[in-house]
């Protein structure tokens, strides 16, 4: 341990950009190092910075409130002394908080974790992104490398839409296959899904099934007259209460979740494809905890954070993790995802579109 | 030569600052405060509303953008229905409590008056929570028990529906009409009803024809604050309105807030609720103007109960109807929702749990401190509101600047402006640079401060009045300033009705949502905003606990401050 502990030491002080720094930290901070000594030379540079600051705010809609705090938790205990503030809201409200401090000039969050890619088109298209290389974006999955070649924002989770239905309501012979089984009149008032114009998976989830059933889908689906919450975790709560027996969005991190604490659920994985979900995340330009900031996308890019991920259901984006054996994950499944620009130029169109459709 | 002229100079400026009462300067800031707390964000909503976003060019584009839409015109449409909806039921609810508390021998009226006072401290979204778990198509408990006792396929109440919603908004607007009716009712004396009597009326029908004709005014008003809150309100539409597809004014002004952020045409659709609010009082100004009620003259002869016989037990099961509908019944299924693992599975020994509160206070990493800010700006708004009520009421009634109607004015303005139309103002107005307040608890305690002010103001200014001025001139003839008149005398003796108008205060801002929506930041929430959030994910469990600390810590306060004035939430004497 000591050894480690003199070798990370060395290792700072041999870089001449972090003496001075390497020294008064090694000086200053030397009772809670025990788990600095696995940190590598610039994580603990930025450390240190991020522990001057002493906090952060995170906008996160990458997944329920629960995993989110679990994640803010993980990271305060690998990081003490730096303190999250996570705030979990759909997508599309998390951006319409950031477009409204932007928009009075008072900029409150550091992290912001969206899950329409959209929005960090915008973003870095406006110039509102701070670009900064993760150590650890070279170290994930290869299909989550390289999302914005510039290095604005990077793929910090991601995820699966299927279909799930209550099993004490439903027979498993019943159930749809595919998602055009979701049009078919025996599930008239008892379908649940998310919003567009909240939960950024739905919004992707709207524009997937547009491009392979055009918006026909949704006229067809109008008329089995589902019930339209915001979330798309709000479906898991409508077949848990047995409000709905079918959730035409089912996020397969909750419902594996909810699954896991003895409700009546099971996933559908549809045969013409799972919708996949590539979720970024991203520092806004000029915040007030730039270091903070930054150690927090190196933990979001982390084996920890993974290990979190998985044991919620989640995809892990690292390869040293992997899922828990009969859970399934995006490689065991087909999986289907529009490009960046469908996705980019589809969200907008499609809550408008939604709108005319479902009346909000 | 020089020294002389300095003197010459200086001396009538001397003379100025003498004659200038110290305390001047006080009112002179409050009165700055008052025109930055109310008159600036009105002004500059209104400006707003006809600017161009990015370049400030005067244009009619937002009221075009914002009415030429069918979408937006059924919503303005539904809030009207909203509206008209719940004052009628709240009518129906509120008045005869109110008339078979103050005037008839109906047993259990303490338990029907604390059942009301339950009610009015329960804020609407909690409310809407609770009747989403009674009243859910299919989920719902009072639908399952119909299906199990009917044996029918499907149940009848569907909360997600126009009548859900005003039912779930009427059950907890009603107590306006009821203590309006209420305290009016108490005024009237018997003679009138005797006379009726004697010249052969039934007991129906002076009810109606002489009873509440005379307390009609104070009907009209209850009927229109229930209006007026209905169409202000947020949170219960959005968590009813959108299952059940369709937009009021208060969410489709949310959606403006939507990417890309269109103040200025937010400001252009909010106007209607603020002409509507002026329209509703001139109404009421109009249609009493004409008659005379003097016989509420507040003397009262004498006042006797009228014995309804046995149809004092079928009023007391309409009370207790009524206090089922809106407290008894949502907050059970509340309660049950807290402590339970899954709402869903009922109430058995093997759901109940403590993980809902564990979460909350220590897995989830805002709520403590959302917790804590609820309540400290609640507190806050309730000193800044009262002192600053206070302050204008002193110099209202003392006259002691021209145009101090105008001040009086400026106080009880707010309430003809909805929180989310406020909230507006403020974003417009406060949020950017130079004061740069988004996101901060000051903008919050702000906003709060003057939505509730003309609450502090009535309570200020009519205590205010019931003081002589007598005591504070001896003060100042035996040579003390204004200041020590007021901290002497007059806040000694007002101290029990402050304490009174604060907890009017604090009550309203521990849980008000839609003056906080728009203001919020990540460190400046409150339990209402949090509440909002964590419903977007339907986790009704860890909502209801919240919901629940947020009740409790409520009531706690306002206990312990009526305890303290010795009087109940009508600030009417305990011992009466």
């Amino acid at each position: 341990m000591t050894d480690k502990l003199a070798l990370s030491r060395r290792d700072v002080l041999a870089r001449g950009s972090a003496l001075a720094l390497g020294l008064g930290a090694g000086a200053a901070f030397a009772p809670g190092l025990a788990c600095a000594a696995e940190m590598t030379a610039g994580e603990k540079e930025l450390y240190e910075a991020a522990k001057k600051e002493g906090e952060l705010t995170w906008y996160t809609a990458h997944s329920d409130d629960v995993t989110a705090q679990a994640l803010g938790r993980k990271f305060e205990q690998v990081y003490p002394g730096i303190k999250v503030s996570v705030v979990r809201t759909t997508a599309q409200v998390a951006f319409q908080r950031v477009s409204q401090e932007l928009k009075a000039g008072a900029m409150q969050v550091d992290v912001f974790s969206s899950t329409d890619i959209g929005h960090y088109v915008y973003l870095k298209d406006k110039k509102l992104l701070e670009k900064f290389v993760p150590e650890n974006a070279a170290k994930v999955l290869d299909i989550y490398k390289g999302y914005d070649p510039d290095g604005f924002y990077y793929v910090t989770s991601a995820g699966l839409i299927g279909m799930s239905y209550n099993t004490s309501k439903v027979k498993a012979a019943e159930v749809p296959a595919d998602w055009t089984g979701l049009l078919d009149a025996k599930w008239k008032d008892h379908i649940a899904l998310g919003h567009p114009a909240f939960s950024g998976y739905v919004g992707t989830w709207v524009v997937t099934l547009r491009k392979m059933y055009g918006w026909d889908f949704f006229d067809k689906l109008a008329k089995n007259n589902p019930r339209v919450g915001r979330s798309i975790n709000d479906t898991v709560t409508l077949l848990n209460s047995g409000e709905c027996t079918i959730a035409g969005t089912a996020p397969n991190g909750t419902t594996g979740l909810s699954i896991q604490k003895g409700n009546p659920l099971a996933m559908i994985y549809p045969t013409d494809g799972t919708v996949l979900i590539l979720a970024p995340s991203g520092i806004m330009k000029g915040v007030r905890h730039p270091s903070a900031a930054r150690l927090f996308m190196e933990f979001l890019l982390s084996v920890d954070a993974s290990q979190i991920w998985v044991d919620h259901f989640n995809e892990s984006i690292r390869p040293e993790v992997s899922p828990p054996p009969g859970v399934k994950s995006a490689k065991d499944v087909k999986t289907i995802r529009p490009s960046v620009e469908e996705i980019t130029k589809g969200i907008p169109e499609v809550i408008k579109q939604w709108r005319d459709v479902f009346g909000v | 030569m020089s020294d002389d002229t300095l003197t010459i100079a200086g001396a009538p400026a001397n003379g100025f600052l003498r004659r200038l009462d110290p305390s001047m300067v006080l009112w002179i800031v409050m009165i700055a405060l008052l025109i930055f707390l109310v008159a600036s964000p009105t002004v500059r909503l209104l400006i707003s509303s006809f600017q161009e976003a990015e370049t400030g060019r005067l244009t009619l584009e937002n009221y075009r953008d914002a009415y030429f839409n069918w979408r937006h015109l059924a919503a303005l449409g539904n809030s009207l229905e909203l509206g008209v909806g719940v004052a009628i039921l709240a009518g129906l609810f509120g008045v005869p409590i109110a008339w078979a508390i103050s005037r008839t021998d109906m047993p259990l009226k303490g338990f029907v008056r604390i059942m009301v006072l339950g009610a009015f401290i329960t804020p609407p979204y909690l409310g809407a929570i609770g009747w989403i778990l009674l009243a859910g198509p299919n989920s719902g408990w009072l639908n399952k028990l119909w299906v199990a006792l009917t044996g029918q396929a499907h149940g009848i109440f569907n909360v997600y529906s126009m009548p859900g919603l005003i039912l779930v908004v009427a059950v907890t607007s009603f107590p306006y009409v009821f203590v309006f009716t209420n305290s009016a009712l108490d005024l009237v004396s018997s003679e009138m009803e005797d006379a009726a009597q004697v010249l052969g009326a039934g007991k129906l029908r002076t009810v109606f024809r002489i009873t509440l004709p005379l307390v009609f005014p104070a009907i009209l008003g209850g009927l229109i604050i229930s209006f007026l809150e209905a169409i202000a309100l947020f949170g219960a539409p959005a968590l009813i309105g959108l299952p059940a597809r369709f937009n009021v004014v208060a969410t489709q002004l949310w959606q403006f807030f939507e990417y890309p952020v269109r103040v200025e045409m937010a400001a252009a659709f909010a106007i209607p609720l603020l002409v509507i609010t002026v329209l509703m009082f001139w109404l009421q100004r109009r249609i009493l103007g004409r008659k005379g009620y003097a016989a509420v003259t507040g003397k009262g002869g004498e006042r006797r109960m009228i014995a309804l016989g046995a149809w004092r037990w079928v009023m007391l099961g309409y009370a207790l109807f009524v206090c089922a509908l809106s407290v008894m019944l949502p907050m059970t299924v509340l309660l049950q929702a807290a402590f339970a693992k899954a709402w869903g599975r009922g109430f058995s020994l093997d759901n109940l749990t403590l993980a809902n509160f564990h979460y909350l206070l220590f897995e989830q990493t805002q709520a403590q401190s959302t917790i804590i800010n609820t309540f400290v700006y609640a507190g806050a708004t309730a000193f800044l509101a009262i002192a600053l009520s206070l302050a204008i009421a002193y110099v209202v009634s003392r006259k002691l600047v021209p145009w101090s109607n105008v001040l009086a004015f400026l106080c009880v303005a707010p309430f003809v402006i909805p929180g989310i139309v406020l909230a507006i103002g403020f974003y417009a107005a406060y949020a950017p640079p130079p004061l740069a307040l988004y996101g901060t608890g000051t903008i919050l305690v702000l906003a709060f401060t003057t939505r509730f002010l003309p609450i502090a103001y009535t309570s200020s200014a009519a205590s205010m009045r019931s003081i002589n001025p007598e005591m504070e001139d001896a003060v100042r003839i035996l040579g003390g300033g204004r200041l020590l008149a007021i901290r002497r005398v007059l806040a000694p003796l007002l101290k029990k009705s402050l304490a009174g108008a604060w907890i009017l205060v604090f009550i309203p801002a521990a849980r008000e949502l839609s003056a906080a929506i728009f203001l919020v930041g990540p460190n400046s929430r409150v339990i209402s905003v949090m509440l909002f959030d964590l419903s977007e994910e339907g986790n009704f469990e860890v909502l209801a606990a919240l919901g629940t600390i947020l009740l409790v810590v409520t009531l706690i306060i306002a206990a312990v401050g009526f305890r303290i004035i010795g009087r109940d939430f009508m600030l009417r004497r305990s011992t009466s």
